[in-house]
């Protein structure tokens, strides 16, 4: 672990240069500490020291400085190469496109600038900037395509830093990566690691035993994760291996944490402090809970809260954030309910399933599904009908093993039963399929999407 | 897909009550949906769903054509052999 004083080069660098200078600093200080593990708890195990990370981005730094593209379009699969990328555009003022899989059809749209992978070449097909060019350096980002395909936003390097915490108490840890590096969350997690000098720990897979194994070997410290890929974690882990986890601290994300998810959470790692945080790929980290409860306090509506922020919500509950008292509302496209004395999200506006002009939110469906006995994982989603508008359509994943005397028939005639007993006809699941698998997005969250129709 | 229209009718249906918690019965073609079988349009965008997933088309959302009217099995059965008759001469 490093206790280096990182904060003169966060404070001189500017935002664009900060990742670059602090990985050199860092190389200069502690050379063969860990900057990365890729691969962890897989076979093919890569540990990258912050000396060979530094060289990295001085390499593309030179490479990219001589070409002088228009704009670099990351294509690498180790998770170095694309940090490394990333940094020394920054430093060099190169705007930089960090797009996952599902978002790649959407690089036609940036066909000008230089596609480049993990051999660190840039194409000399294409484009050089003029000279005297001083467009602002940012970062392109793909949105996660929870509900809709995903599309593209263009990011300031001092909005994508923003969130990082600088302070001392949060230098040297390991930081487990199970986000896309790609999406605005695993960005996130990645600048965070290497801004503060960590050990950045990403998975071979993100199958829940090696996300385990990895936590475990790897000592991670902090797990920023979506409930879902928690879920899956806690539900379908190894829990011997689960139990020597050393984990300080649970940032969710990205998704609603019910109250199930957080208490299991509680007693699987009870060292650890579990936080929600809040945050949009447009607007970025909104507010962060920390008291273990699911939503956050009602008291928050209205007020003025840290950094100016003020939350309200429209006649149908779709929270509203004011970012400040100069600026208008921003619709959040999420749904809130009162419950008590929370706010408790009920899920995206665009998630609510139409049946015959009634609405159904697919959170309360899930919630439910999974408090029946034998069910670990639920997906709710709108299928399409030419009668209805929506049927509401669900995917469950049964434990293993099934609880004495269950089959996957009676399990799921249980769960039909209980949704006709706590729902309103509309609500109920008309299609409830066992899978070994719920689909997730890139970004780790449950998918809304219909499941893809075959036709023969 | 092998499974014949009627039977795959007939399956659908029986999915449909035991799904929502009333007895499957037997399905014959003259049977009224909704006076013999008390099925809702809610139980028939289940049917309509269950059939696209084993017989592979969806009538009801062919473009331009004028949805038939369906009151019997037999009418489920005329307009799914038409649809799957159709797909089968296109492909």
């Amino acid at each position: 672990m490093t206790t280096l004083d990182l904060s003169r080069v966060h404070a001189e660098a500017s935002a664009p240069h900060r990742l670059a200078l602090t990985v050199r600093e860092l190389a200069r200080r502690s050379p063969d500490e860990t900057a990365i593990v890729a691969a962890a708890g897989g076979h093919d195990r890569r540990r990258i020291d912050y000396a060979s990370l530094a060289a990295m981005v001085d390499r593309f730094e030179e490479a990219v400085t001589a070409a002088r593209p228009v704009g670099v379009v990351v294509r690498a699969r180790n998770v170095e190469s694309l940090v490394a990328i990333a940094a020394a555009c920054g430093a060099t003022g190169v705007p930089v496109a960090l797009l996952a899989d599902d978002a790649r059809d959407l690089a036609g749209e940036l066909r000008e600038w230089a596609v480049v992978d993990d051999s660190f070449a840039i194409p000399s097909s294409g484009q050089s900037r003029p000279s005297g060019y001083e467009g602002p350096p940012h970062v392109v980002v793909a949105t996660s395509g929870t509900s809709g395909p995903p599309k593209l936003v263009q990011r300031t390097w001092d909005a994508v830093l923003a969130a990082a915490r600088l302070a001392e108490q949060w230098h040297g840890l390991g930081w487990l990566l199970v986000y896309d590096a790609t999406r605005w969350a695993g960005i996130q997690v990645w600048a965070q690691s290497l801004l503060t000098g960590g050990r950045l720990v990403v998975p071979a897979l993100r199958d829940p035993d090696t996300v385990a194994r990895a936590i475990v070997d790897e000592q991670a410290a902090i797990l920023p994760a979506t409930p879902t890929l928690l879920r899956r974690l806690l539900t379908s882990a190894d829990r011997s291996l689960l139990s020597q986890a050393k984990l300080g601290r649970i940032t969710l994300g990205g998704e609603a944490a019910d109250g199930p998810l957080l208490e299991q959470a509680k007693a699987a790692f009870p060292g650890a402090r579990i936080s929600h945080v809040y945050a949009t790929t447009e607007l970025g980290e909104v507010f962060r809970v920390t008291d273990g409860r699911p939503g956050f306090p009602a008291a928050w509506l209205g007020r003025e809260m840290p950094g100016g922020i003020r939350l309200s919500t429209r006649r149908d509950g779709e929270l509203l954030v004011q970012l400040s008292r100069d600026s208008t509302d921003v619709a959040t496209g999420d749904l809130v309910e009162l419950r008590g004395d929370r706010y408790e999200f009920s899920g995206r506006r665009s998630d609510v399933i139409v049946v015959g002009g009634a609405k159904v939110p697919p959170r309360r469906v899930e919630d439910l599904l999974r408090s029946v006995s034998g069910i670990t994982e639920a997906r709710v989603y709108g299928q399409p009908s030419a009668i209805t508008g929506e049927l509401v359509a669900a995917e469950i994943v049964l434990v293993d093993p099934l609880p004495a005397g269950a089959t996957p028939e009676s399990i799921r005639a249980a769960a039909l039963a209980a949704c006709r007993e706590s729902l309103e006809p509309h609500g109920v699941p008309r299609i409830l399929d066992i899978v070994s698998r719920i689909k997730t997005t890139s970004a780790g969250k449950t998918s809304r999407r219909p499941v893809a129709t075959t036709t023969p | 897909m092998t499974a014949s229209v009627p039977d795959a009718i007939a399956s659908a249906i029986r999915t449909v009550l035991r799904d929502t918690g009333r007895s499957a019965r037997e399905v014959e073609s003259s049977m009224l949906l909704a006076a013999d079988l008390g099925l809702d349009s809610l139980d028939l965008a289940q049917t309509i769903v269950l059939l696209e997933r084993s017989l592979g088309v969806d009538p009801f959302r062919a473009p331009g054509g004028s949805r038939p009217a369906i009151r019997t099995v037999g009418d489920l059965i005329s307009v799914y052999t038409e649809a799957v008759a159709s797909t089968a001469t296109k492909s």
